[in-house]
């Protein structure tokens, strides 16, 4: 179920001397921030300044606490998918706590699961509803590193701020119809079951959602002191 | 444990909370997931700021001979926290970036020669060949949580990291290295002697990797606000 979005990565085929080795070293070692990864979440994301440009976005998320999630973000979910950005997910309370130039960067989730638009692929309905009434109430806060939607093989250029859907309207449709074709399920029929799932407890906080203006990353070249000006440290 | 590794803010899991994503878990196959192989631990420094200095966790998963992808961690335990994203690539692939974006590019070998770089718990003879290689490749590192600076959520855009390289401002601290190297039973010293025959990569013309080094100039990142190119309205 690769997303359509795919190219040939550049680069040679991996040698099999190489991945052989590659699993013996990895039974040796722990995994232990991967392993906690436990949850896949497909949705959709938009450049922060350009709605025009949307991703489909899986999510693979560990929690931190019960407020706190953090997720790799993928372009598709088979094995050969680019690991695109990152998202970190948190509770209204968390939210609430940051400083107010902090918020823009946050967006809130309670139209992507209200309208069945976020989903967890392959998880029975009920079980899926459980799980995402959470959700619906979160903020999240996404960097993407790679504009495979342009593209780009190979991650190139300033990180780029993602925002996600806050309305009907804004999702293009043949995205959502290739997703929904993709995974067998309807945004439409989901939306209908989710109208009983409650978002922010405070409404979608006005700062969220980059306060309703557009946001982009700019890289500007610093001066540093001169890299003399240190007494050598390392031994 | 690293800097920054103090309780997560937030509410622990609740039992029920953690039956529902169980349930959920056992559905999803989590693919990309699965190709998660290499695991290190080096350190970084903050491009527009050389004197932050942090220790890092990566895990890599090779999408071709020439392509890494990482998920950096800021330690290798189950309370990690999400650090950022570094991509690794060899130097045939670095050789096809523009100058411009060479810029935002790294190179390893100081790292690996110096014994910065190590993979605890595995014997440096079944990774002698992986690090040879590793020592002549390219990073781009964004670093999205700011942990060194007591940051207990991600705050602000994210931040271009440099390596370590064999300047005085590149250096290491030496009770950084030493507190990882306690904690692991190792030593950057003797790593640095039995990789002293690890050759070092091809200089390439205007490589502008490590571009802080030659030209004095960091990359900040910041946020500015635009107008959205909208296709519905927002938020």
């Amino acid at each position: 179920m690769a997303a359509t979005t795919q190219v040939d990565m550049p680069g040679k085929p991996t040698e099999t001397v190489t991945a052989v080795l590659d699993t013996a070293t990895a039974a040796i070692q722990n995994f232990h921030p991967i392993n906690k990864i436990h949850q896949h979440l497909c949705a959709f994301h938009f450049y922060g300044d350009d709605m025009t440009r949307q991703v489909e976005a899986h999510h693979f998320c560990s929690h931190q606490s019960e407020d706190l999630r953090q997720c790799l973000i993928y372009d598709g979910d088979g094995p050969d998918a680019r690991l695109i950005g990152v998202e970190y997910l948190v509770s209204e309370e968390l939210f609430l706590a940051l400083p107010e130039a902090e918020k823009p960067l946050w967006h809130s989730h309670e139209y992507e699961v209200r309208s069945g638009v976020l989903f967890m692929p392959r998880v029975p309905g009920p079980i899926e509803r459980r799980a995402l009434e959470q959700v619906c109430r979160t903020y999240g806060k996404t960097f993407h590193f790679w504009q495979v939607d342009r593209g780009d093989r190979l991650p190139l250029g300033p990180p780029q701020l993602m925002m996600a859907l806050t309305r009907d309207g804004q999702l293009r449709e043949d995205l959502a119809k290739d997703v929904e074709s993709r995974y067998g399920v309807s945004f439409e029929k989901e939306r209908e079951k989710r109208e009983y799932m409650e978002g922010q407890a405070k409404g979608i906080h006005p700062l969220a959602n980059g306060a309703g203006k557009g946001l982009r990353l700019v890289l500007t070249e610093v001066d540093l002191p001169p890299v003399s000006s240190v007494p050598r440290a390392f031994v | 444990m690293a800097d920054g590794c103090d309780m997560p803010p937030g509410k622990p899991m609740s039992a029920e909370k953690t039956v529902i994503d169980k349930g959920a878990e056992m559905l999803q196959s989590l693919k990309p997931l699965k190709h998660f192989k290499q695991q290190f631990c080096s350190f970084a420094l903050f491009s527009h700021d050389p004197i932050r200095q942090i220790e890092t966790h990566h895990f890599c998963s090779r999408l071709n001979h020439d392509f890494h992808q990482c998920a950096v961690y800021n330690s290798d335990s189950t309370s990690a926290q999400l650090i950022g994203v570094e991509y690794v690539i060899s130097e045939s692939l670095f050789k096809t970036l523009s100058p411009e974006e060479r810029k935002l590019w790294h190179s390893h070998a100081h790292e690996v020669k110096t014994g910065l770089l190590a993979c605890p718990r595995v014997p440096e003879s079944l990774y002698r060949k992986e690090i040879a290689e590793f020592a002549k490749t390219y990073g781009k590192f964004w670093c999205t949580w700011q942990v060194d600076r007591g940051d207990r959520l991600p705050m602000g855009p994210p931040a271009l990291m440099a390596s370590p390289q064999g300047v005085n401002l590149g250096w290491v601290r030496p009770d950084l290295v030493k507190k990882r190297d306690d904690r692991y039973g190792i030593s950057a010293a003797e790593l640095r002697e039995k990789r002293a025959d690890i050759e070092e990569p091809d200089t390439i013309e205007g490589s502008n990797a490590d571009y802080w080094v030659k030209c004095g100039k960091g990359f900040s990142v910041d946020v500015v606000e635009t107008a959205m190119n909208l296709r519905a309205p927002f938020p």
